[in-house]
């Protein structure tokens, strides 16, 4: 199984509560976006902006049934996060070294 | 969901410099892909002594709060909270040890916990981790696993 492409920020995905609600919803079943709307206090298009950055972040994912797109939880979706922060440290270790072992 | 990101790696400089460099000369090395602003022309300052900010500041004089500093024993241990672009009821905690290696060299460990607090509500602290969290919980923990190398 391939992991699907995540270009947005997952930890920046999780720091909103209408995105934890919205991956809250998908945890209890794979959910049409009219659906997913319909429990929120939110407006639908907000709705559909939330899942497109969830979506960027890797954490969901959507399939065509018929005229609707059927949004469920990506399997690896928090793979994500810690890869993400991996990138970070990851990076900030390479510069924090050459810059130590060339100074005093 | 709790399981902490870890990192180690050695570099050839002894500890004092390490957690200077890592303190006082944060701007020189923190890659600015990894800020608010994204722009290279910004200062990075980390304040010393518990209490101390950690921030991004533009040239315009605009600053971005990135954290706070909660334990500073130099040199060998720092932690931090950290909701870098993030609200700060969303901080996560970073804790850097630096370790003498007897050769002059300093092994230093990063770790990158408190997790479980993004799942919670800023406007419900009680209500936390719920149902989705605990669904998603031991995929995470699975990620994390990766990171003690």
């Amino acid at each position: 199984m391939t992991r699907a492409r995540a270009s947005g920020d997952p930890v920046e995905a999780l720091g909103d509560p209408n995105r934890r609600e919205i991956l809250r919803l998908l945890s209890a079943g794979d959910k049409p976006v009219r659906e997913i709307a319909a429990a929120m206090p939110i407006s639908r298009p907000a709705v559909s902006r939330h899942l497109r950055l969830l979506k960027d972040a890797g954490m969901v994912a959507e399939r065509p049934q018929g005229t609707r797109r059927i949004y469920h939880l990506q399997e690896q979706g928090l793979h994500a996060v810690a890869a993400y922060l991996e990138g970070i440290w990851g990076d900030a270790a390479a510069r924090f070294r050459l810059l130590a072992e060339n100074t005093e | 969901m709790s399981t902490p990101l870890r990192m180690s790696f050695e570099v050839a400089c002894p500890v004092e410099h390490a957690f200077s460099v890592w303190t006082a000369e944060i701007s020189t090395w923190w890659p600015p892909d990894h800020t608010v602003t994204g722009r290279r022309d910004l200062a990075v300052v980390l304040q010393s002594g518990v209490g101390g900010r950690i921030y991004e500041r533009t040239p315009e004089g605009v600053e971005h709060d990135w954290g706070e500093v909660t334990v500073w024993s130099p040199p060998t241990r720092l932690a931090y909270s950290w909701h870098i672009g993030r609200d700060r009821a969303d901080a996560t905690e970073v804790e850097i040890r630096f370790l003498a290696q007897g050769d002059g060299a300093t092994r230093v460990e990063i770790e990158h916990r408190g997790w479980e607090r993004l799942g919670r509500d800023a406007d419900d602290r009680r209500q936390q981790n719920l149902a989705g969290w605990q669904a998603l919980g031991p995929h995470f923990q699975a990620a994390t696993q990766r990171g003690g190398r």
